[in-house]
């Protein structure tokens, strides 16, 4: 609405977290509540025109039929002024919803905007650990199914209460106004109603969820059917699988047909009650209408607003039991709220230029929070800018976690790593991350377009130009030209499927435009077909230049050129040094390569065997 | 795709209803005719005793009130109280009948589907993605049932309440009637119109929303590269961009939703202003009582509702026709693969196994086998060798018979194998796949799939066979632990070793292995390698491997290259010739040696972890 100077579609929703959840829920409404305020008044403004057409009704009645003085003068003119009144008075109470449901829908949405952007930044920037432990299908539920349902809340029962309330009252006090007595009888069977309303709305909720969950079983047993269908037809299990499907089904139709049971006993029973109680007020109005305690023209007015008074009741039920839902959903989303941020500027130097890439390793050790055992033991070493260190060694050896070391996504426990000099723990981590860059064997794709995947994160505008001349240094370019729509081709499920080398290539090409002193790289190329190898090979090379890197490597062939190479083993480095010297020595590595020169004789003998 | 974009695009369908399928929809009906029956008689009395109760009320105040009666007041209350008794019971039961026979609507369609799913072939399945099949069953469904009980009941309530309100009106005074139907056709043009905005506002509010979800998902999987990259910032202003569209539309669909019914209000405004000065004017002159006037301004009301919600009754029923055809569609199709009209059992496939000449494609142009001949004698091994893409899948599916050959026979024992029945084929056939497919449920009851009459031993012995006996009983429940939704309680490894077990339990006389083993560890690939040598002792059999020990042992290796057998001859053979083989055998066995050495490391572990 014009009225308010919008909100900032951000907001540190840190500062809704507290015990009560309905505190934490007013809390969020921060910046809307003038908005909840005017709309709340706007309803006000509505029922009260709602109600006063009826005491306008009244006067009509009593005019016509009665023996009240037209107000105007004559009795046309007075008529007039009353058609016009009820016009007038509908246009109030229709442009007041109006506003009032414009504003709710405004506050309701702007706070679930900026909640989703929240959440969105909040989890991007959450840790490491947090990310390796939490699965993703648990977070996209609470994202989106609880964002919802605290929306559901702002919109509707945020508003709800108040409008059922301000009815209420408005009402109450209108029908007070014609009679106290009839007022009074008017409310008997309320308390009731509620009550059970409320019982009956979570029977309901339950039952309904019941019958939800055997509509997700039966969905699963389909989608299980239905991507089996090979060890189906190849089993001709046919049968089975109607007979299991049949089983789900009948059991959802069972469970559908007890909620609809709830349903159908509830409400004709609240029905009865409310009409009852309506009953009772006409009789009791009629009485006194016929007592001449009120006016004839009272009776219609009254039949009026009493159901504004009772109706409504029935539906607060619905509203007190929804909130719960609400209140749950907020608890679920504040326990992604209360996770800790990976600090990203927490440091002190901000160097002025790039980084040389000068690395020294002092007895690094480090563990995992909750382990006790040491993943990295002691690690001393001394890269100079550059310089290629490669890693060698088996699964679980601490290769990755080392590098992993580098851009704090893990911090060192123990001894000390200096970058030019300076403790690595004084870079903000967002600088480090600039400097350094990693390309997977396997890369994360995004589903956007190549040319978006390529300049994906480089921080800075880059032309067609580059992107394409960064490809072509990648050997990916050609690939590229190939797909049907180029560059704009779209990675995914909707675009085009990248083999895993090419996803690798893709990500060097973003690497030399991202233009790092460090580098990451995981080099096994051992899955990949001959010709492309080489290709790959070319591209590594071109990327590795004037840049300190660190190579995880799988084979010898990788490792060889290395200005340095790190054997490690259960955390430790068990040997360090070049190739040349490496060899010469008894170890792992000769061990290895002895293995490699092995399989080569291995497979001459082999292939002579055979013939 | 995802199951909500499905959903989305399908929702832009809407249909006319054409008698054809309006035949077909009454159908559905016709075995729970007297429900619906039922729940129309007692809507349409409900609606029609709705306009009894304002005629009640006009009473008390016309004869009751006005003429002081109590006994006349005593009257009319107990009329209206027994109208109310009466009312809830029709309630109770419009509400139960719709209500179930809706539920039992979708619960005949759905079975109905699913039992002509079941019959067609892999064909369909590889034309319609899973999600679109399962929206079938599930979305459409739902709308059709829906369309035939609340749309159906929406339709009987307006149109009864219009036509006794309009009756009601026209008894009370017919040239105030008038009046009021003046508005009717307004009203009209602006619900529909209304309706029109909001959907489509409400369809791009779900789109963001869906498109919110997609970002989300990748945000939170690629999580490591977006750090890695420093992505952060940029990553939310491209999200709040998404995030603004979903307001805006969401927004204005509310906002449109919250002027609607003011708007109505107003206009029936008018009418109402219109009644009270024209019934003003009358009651002086012909005696129009107050009585009437309530009453005109309840049935205005009882007009107005129907009215306003028929557009959006109309918007529904339409989505719901298409659903409906859809459904139709898919019941209409026919198997691919069926039994010919005179296929009779086969008594064993163990014989003689022969493709001749046979093509095959999936799509017209693009041939995936060409001119293929082959001869398997009874217990030979056979492996398929070749590139991805080569058809060496394509042999297995015809072999099995989810599909039939384009041209040429497959012969089994001399005989055309489309003479006989399916089930005879495929009851016979055990086939494990690159990617093992488990059930939820126990892993007993996924072994037990092989061969549903097996006893608990037998299921055990298969197992041993597979060599899944020993993973199986580390478990806390053994073979009653359950494998979890697919499956996803279990490593790939395990669950390929169920499912060979499964195979071993099918005592099949062919046997086909595709790929078995390409995405499962080295000790679990030994076991694999076991239980299948098990498993082939004196059985035909069909083995697509990279593993060399395997193609190796082969009797007879196939190398299969663009539809065609580019080589075939056993391992020697095949070496000495220089070939094909022979640069895929050398390439394959460093990398196998160097796994086996623990050189190199095969499986793809993220470097950021």
């Amino acid at each position: 609405m014009a009225t308010i100077a919008p909100p900032s579609t951000y907001f540190d929703f840190r500062r809704a977290q507290t015990k009560k959840k309905l505190v934490g829920l007013w809390r969020m409404m921060a910046d809307y509540r003038l908005a909840y305020l005017a709309a709340n008044l706007s309803l006000a403004v509505s029922a009260l025109s709602k109600t006063l057409t009826y005491l306008l009704l009244r006067n009509f009645a009593d005019t016509v039929v009665g023996n009240l003085e037209p107000f105007a003068g004559t009795l046309t003119r007075t008529l007039v002024w009353i058609a016009l009144g009820f016009v007038g008075l509908a246009t109030v109470e229709g442009g007041f919803a109006f506003v009032s449901g414009r504003l709710a829908s405004y506050a309701a949405e702007g706070i679930t905007r900026r909640l989703r952007n929240f959440l969105f930044d909040h989890i991007q920037r959450l840790s490491f650990a947090y990310h390796s432990r939490t699965p993703t299908g648990d977070l996209i539920e609470r994202v989106t199914s609880d964002v919802d349902s605290v929306r559901t809340f702002f919109n509707d029962q945020a508003i709800g209460v108040g409008r059922i309330f301000l009815l209420f009252l408005i009402n109450f006090v209108a029908i007070w106004q014609l009679s106290w007595k009839l007022a009074l009888a008017s409310v008997i069977v309320i308390p009731i109603i509620l009550v059970v309303s409320v019982w009956f709305f979570k029977r309901v909720t339950q039952a309904y969820e019941a019958y939800q969950e055997q509509e997700a079983k039966l969905s699963t047993t389909l989608q299980e059917n239905l991507t089996g269908v090979r060890v189906v037809k190849a089993f001709a299990r046919q049968g089975y699988e109607t007979d299991k499907f049949e089983k789900d089904n009948w059991e959802k139709f069972l469970r559908g047909r007890k909620l609809l049971r709830m349903h159908s006993l509830f409400w004709p029973l609240s029905d009865i009650l409310c009409g009852f109680q309506m009953l009772g007020g006409f009789i009791f109005a009629a009485v006194l209408a016929i007592n001449g305690e009120i006016t004839i023209g009272t009776y219609p007015a009254y039949v009026g607003l009493v159901v504004w008074l009772i109706w409504p009741m029935r539906n607060l039920g619905r509203i007190i039991v929804n909130t719960s839902t609400g209140l749950v959903s907020y608890e679920r989303l504040m326990e992604i709220v209360k996770q800790e941020r990976e600090p990203l500027t927490d440091g002190t130097i901000y160097p002025s230029g790039s980084v040389r890439g000068d690395l020294v390793f002092e007895n690094v050790s480090f563990q995992f929070e909750d382990g006790n055992t040491d993943v990295l033991k002691e690690i001393t070493f001394h890269v100079r800018p550059g310089q290629s260190v490669a890693l060698l060694g088996s699964t679980g050896s601490g290769k990755t976690t080392l590098v992993n070391l580098l851009p704090r996504f893990h911090e060192y426990t123990d001894g000390r790593i200096l970058l030019d000099g300076e403790e690595l723990k004084e870079y903000p981590r967002e600088i480090l991350r600039q400097q350094i860059g990693i390309v997977e064997q396997e890369p994360f794709l995004f589903s956007r377009s190549i040319r978006e995947n390529i300049s994906y994160g480089v921080g800075r505008q880059v032309s067609d130009e580059e992107v394409e001349r960064a490809a072509q240094a990648a050997a990916i370019h050609d690939v590229i030209q190939g797909f049907p729509d180029g560059y704009r081709t779209l990675v995914g499920e909707k675009g085009v499927t990248l083999s895993g080398g090419q996803k690798q290539r893709v990500a060097i090409a973003r690497t030399l435009l991202k233009n790092p002193r460090i580098l990451i790289l995981d080099d096994s190329t051992s899955s990949v077909d001959t010709e492309t190898e080489a290709e790959i090979r070319a591209a590594l090379n071109r990327l590795m230049e004037n840049r300190t890197t660190f190579i995880i490597a799988h084979r010898i062939q990788s490792v060889m050129n290395a200005d340095l190479i790190l054997v490690m083993d259960k955390g430790s480095i068990v040997q360090m040094g070049q190739h040349k010297d490496l060899v010469a020595q008894d170890g792992m590595y000769r061990q290895i390569f002895d293995i490699q020169t092995r399989i080569d004789t291995e497979l001459e003998e082999e292939i002579s065997s055979a013939q | 795709m995802s199951a909500e974009l499905i959903e989305l695009e399908e929702e832009e369908h809407t249909s006319q209803l054409t008698a054809p399928t309006f035949k077909r929809i009454l159908g559905l009906l016709r075995p729970h005719w007297r429900w619906m029956v039922g729940f129309l008689f007692t809507i349409a009395l409900t609606a029609g005793l709705d306009a009894l109760f304002t005629y009640i009320n006009r009473a008390i105040i016309d004869e009751g009130i006005a003429s002081r009666s109590i006994p006349l007041l005593v009257r009319f209350a107990t009329y209206y109280g027994g109208l109310q008794l009466v009312q809830a019971a029709l309630v109770f039961g419009f509400i139960y009948l719709a209500g179930v026979l809706g539920e039992r609507i979708q619960y005949d369609l759905r079975k109905a589907v699913f039992e002509h799913l079941q019959n067609l072939s892999l064909s369909y399945y590889s034309q319609n993605a899973v999600g679109r099949l399962m929206a079938r069953v599930t979305s459409d469904t739902g709308r059709v049932s829906s369309l035939m009980t609340w749309g159906l009941l929406d339709v009987t309530w307006a149109i009864v309440s219009v036509i006794s309100s309009t009756i009601f009106m026209l008894l009370i005074n017919w040239k105030l009637a008038l009046i009021v139907f003046g508005i009717i056709p307004i009203l009209l043009i602006i619900a529909v119109n209304f309706r029109k905005k909001i959907l489509v506002e409400f369809r791009k509010s779900r789109r963001a929303n869906s498109k919110i979800t997609g970002e989300y998902n990748q945000n939170i999987q690629g999580v490591r590269v977006v750090k890695a990259l420093g992505r952060e910032d940029e990553n939310l202003n491209e999200f709040s961009v998404l995030t603004d569209n979903m307001y805006s539309a969401s927004y204005r669909a509310a906002w449109l939703s919250a002027l609607f019914l003011p708007t109505v209000q107003i206009i029936s405004a008018f009418a109402l202003g219109a009644i009270v000065w024209y019934g003003g004017l009358e009651s002086v002159t012909a005696g129009f009582s107050v009585g009437n006037i309530h009453a005109f301004v309840s049935y205005l009301t009882f007009m107005i509702w129907p009215i306003q919600d028929l557009a959006r009754v109309y918007a529904e029923m339409q989505h719901s026709i298409a659903s409906a055809e859809r459904i139709f569609k898919l019941l209409d199709t026919q198997p691919e693969v069926q039994n010919r009209a005179d296929a009779i059992m086969a008594e064993t496939i163990q014989g003689e196994i022969e493709f001749d000449h046979v093509d095959f494609y999936y799509e017209d142009r693009k041939p995936v086998l060409t001119d293929l001949s082959l001869k398997v004698r009874p217990g030979e091994m056979i492996a398929l060798v070749g590139p991805t893409g080569g058809g060496k899948t394509t042999i297995v599916n015809l072999l099995c018979r989810f599909y039939e050959p384009k041209a040429g026979v497959i012969r089994i024992n001399g005989r055309d194998y489309t003479d006989y029945t399916l089930q005879s084929i495929h009851s016979r056939v055990g086939i494990v796949l690159q990617t093992p497919h488990l059930f939820s449920g126990s892993i007993r009851e996924n072994i037990r799939y092989g061969r549903l009459d097996a006893s608990d031993e037998d299921v055990e012995a298969a197992a041993r066979i597979a060599g899944a006996h020993d993973f199986i009983t580390t478990f806390e429940k053994g073979y009653a632990q359950d494998v979890g939704e697919g499956g996803n309680q279990l490593s790939v490894g395990q669950k390929q070793l169920i499912s060979l077990a499964r195979a071993v339990l099918a005592k099949p006389e062919i046997f086909i292995m595709d790929e078995a083993t390409s995405s499962v560890d080295t000790l679990t690939e030994a076991l694999i390698q076991r239980g299948m040598e098990a498993l082939m002792a004196d059985r035909t059999s069909f083995i697509i491997a990279h593993r060399l020990s395997t193609i190796r042992r082969a009797d007879r290796i196939v190398v299969i290259e663009d539809g065609r057998i580019a080589e075939m001859g056993t391992h020697a053979e095949l070496l000495k010739s220089h070939g094909h083989y022979y640069r895929l055998y050398t390439q394959q066995f460093k990398v196998e040696k160097e796994k086996a050495y623990g050189v190199a490391v095969p499986e793809v572990v993220p470097v950021i972890k």
